[in-house]
């Protein structure tokens, strides 16, 4: 294996090309002041960024009663790091996290599965009425769930699925509420629409089904979008409150953000440092997941806009 | 095929075209119509009426705190060429923080002991210190301030795809005939960025009308005496708390009307825009 050592360079102004202000530009002093500005700025918004993660971290580990006392330092005076192993046992982390993975999990296969077969049929096979489902499916992107939340809670318990508290099936509902997502679903189609034509005729004339071709053909060629699902549909699923909240009855179940919401609504249960620690610890999957999917998730981000 | 459109079925017409019976109907089961006798009955509580009035509060707030942080992001993003990755890295990472987390840890700090953080730095600065998110005029700026901090990474991003799209002939030509910073940037760059500028104004309005946990959870519940409620968490509290599901649905509806508006009137500006363009 050849191992490729790229040499950093560090960058200079007057080899800038593009962009609004060039290597041009910064031939003139004022402008050289103007990128110091940017530096500048742009060093104070991560101080913002970051300076309420800090804090957080740094609160969470001050010792018992550190909180409350009368003299306030940011940083904690005693590092109390014994906090991290009493929590995961107190709160019995362990199953939170479990009970969010379930759900993640199935969330994601949904997601990935139900948005992308219909969308495959409205983009390419085109079955009578398409245009119309299109636009329905539009509605519902624009509408927002949460205001429908108690007719569906109602449905969800008139079709008996909210009598499984006790099996894992609790998590259907939840589960399968990820496979009619109308963003999930415009993605897809706008990929799909995208692929060459000439690859299904192919395919067709070939004598594959529908179904063979959706296999054989589309699916290899999609994989770049399934990941951007995969993606969006992990980090929702496990930041999702409401309908965990209305659904997961039994405490054996609860998804980690429904904990911390009856935790922190309860406000007595935990000490103020213990549910600051609980914060870091719902953070700290996000942050490693982020780290290792950075680019991916920050490249489709563009495409997201800023609905959550 | 049919299987997924079973679950829209399921999960999204259903309980829309419920709910929009319901807002006419005077309960759930075995209910009669009562026309828009919940209409009438929304109009008259002062928790919708505040909840109405909330709505543009939070619509005028988020203009001002958090439309154009994400445009100066993302030009600085475009402008800086030392460690531009990590940059990017570091204003994003709010935005992988659940809401949920988000909202308790803004909570913690908007508190109004004299421990809690913004007390903390006024103390130190040498006022007196304030009640935060106690006070019915700060609530609102103070849970924005909260949404901005988590939203305006991703945004930006948006932002610099936009700047970095920006042909650099245009600038150079610019340059050629002398034009100045100042000029290029209103006579190129903005331009440039109408159609993104717009889009996302519209989206960021949109989604301000949702704003849900925030107020659940700091006011909390819409506190104090209702400063921070909004239409989305009145419409759960009244289906949720009060079983005055007519209501909760007429409420819905209201919402959903004026999402449906602003989304019309966003796709109208957007059609004129282009024909403007066009000519």
């Amino acid at each position: 294996m050849k191992l490729k050592m790229k040499k950093y360079v560090f960058p200079r102004l007057k080899d800038k090309r593009g962009g609004f202000l060039n290597f041009a530009d910064y031939r003139n002093p004022a402008h050289k002041v103007g990128y110091g500005f940017i530096i500048l700025l742009l060093l104070l918004f991560s101080f913002i960024a970051l300076f309420p993660i800090v804090y957080l971290v740094a609160s969470s580990l001050k010792a018992d009663g550190e909180i409350n006392s009368a003299v306030y330092s940011f940083w904690p005076r005693v590092w109390d790091w014994g906090r991290f192993g009493r929590i995961w046992n107190t709160i019995d982390l362990p199953r939170y996290y479990l009970n969010t993975f379930i759900y993640v999990i199935g969330a994601v296969v949904c997601a990935v599965v139900f948005n992308s077969l219909l969308a495959y049929a409205v983009a390419i096979l085109k079955p009578f009425g398409y245009k119309v489902i299109d636009k329905v499916i539009f509605l519902g992107y624009m509408i927002p769930a949460t205001l429908n939340i108690l007719p569906l809670i109602r449905e969800i318990s008139d079709f008996g699925l909210l009598a499984n508290s006790e099996s894992i099936l609790t998590f259907l509902p939840l589960w399968l509420s990820f496979g009619a997502n109308a963003y999930y679903y415009m993605l897809f189609k706008d990929y799909f629409q995208r692929l060459p034509k000439s690859l299904i005729e192919a395919g067709s004339m070939d004598g594959a089904g529908h179904f063979q071709i959706f296999r054989r053909i589309v699916l290899p060629l999609s994989k770049p979008i399934m990941g951007i699902v995969a993606i969006f549909s992990m980090t929702a699923a496990y930041s999702d409150f409401l309908l965990p909240y209305l659904v997961l009855q039994n405490e054996k179940y609860k998804t980690l953000m429904v904990g911390i919401y009856n935790i922190g609504s309860a406000g007595d249960l935990l000490k103020p440092e213990e549910f600051l620690m609980l914060l870091v610890f719902s953070i700290i999957p996000q942050v490693i997941v982020f780290l290792i999917f950075q680019r991916q998730i920050m490249g489709a981000g563009v495409n997201k806009g800023s609905k959550e | 095929m049919i299987v997924p459109l079973l679950l829209f079925l399921f999960f999204v017409w259903y309980p829309m075209g419920r709910n929009l019976v319901l807002a006419f109907q005077d309960g759930y089961e075995d209910a009669s119509f009562v026309g828009f006798q919940n209409f009438v009955d929304i109009f008259e509580d002062s928790s919708f009426l505040s909840a109405f009035k909330n709505t543009f509060l939070y619509i005028g707030w988020s203009l001002l705190i958090g439309y154009l942080v994400p445009v100066l992001l993302g030009f600085l993003l475009s402008e800086v060429i030392h460690a531009k990755g990590l940059f990017r890295v570091i204003l994003y990472l709010p935005c992988m923080i659940s809401g949920m987390a988000v909202v308790f840890l803004f909570n913690s700090m908007y508190g109004d002991g004299s421990q809690d953080l913004f007390n903390v730095i006024i103390t130190h600065l040498g006022f007196q210190a304030h009640p935060w998110k106690g006070s019915t005029d700060l609530v609102i700026p103070l849970i924005v301030l909260a949404m901005t901090w988590k939203g305006a990474g991703s945004t930006a991003l948006i932002y610099l795809s936009s700047f970095q799209s920006i042909d650099d002939s245009m600038y150079e030509a610019a340059r050629m005939d002398g034009a100045s910073a100042r000029q290029r940037f209103f006579r190129i760059t903005i331009p440039a960025l109408r159609g993104t500028l717009l889009t996302l104004f519209v989206l960021q309005i949109i989604s301000v009308f949702q704003v849900f946990y925030e107020p659940l959870v700091i006011g909390p519940n819409g506190g104090p005496l209702n400063a921070s409620m909004s239409l989305m968490l009145l419409s759960y509290l009244y289906a949720f708390n009060d079983f005055e599901y007519g209501k909760s649905a007429a409420t819905a509806l209201v919402l959903a009307l004026i999402i449906i508006a602003f989304t019309a009137l966003y796709y109208l500006l957007d059609r004129f825009l282009k024909k403007k363009e066009a000519q």
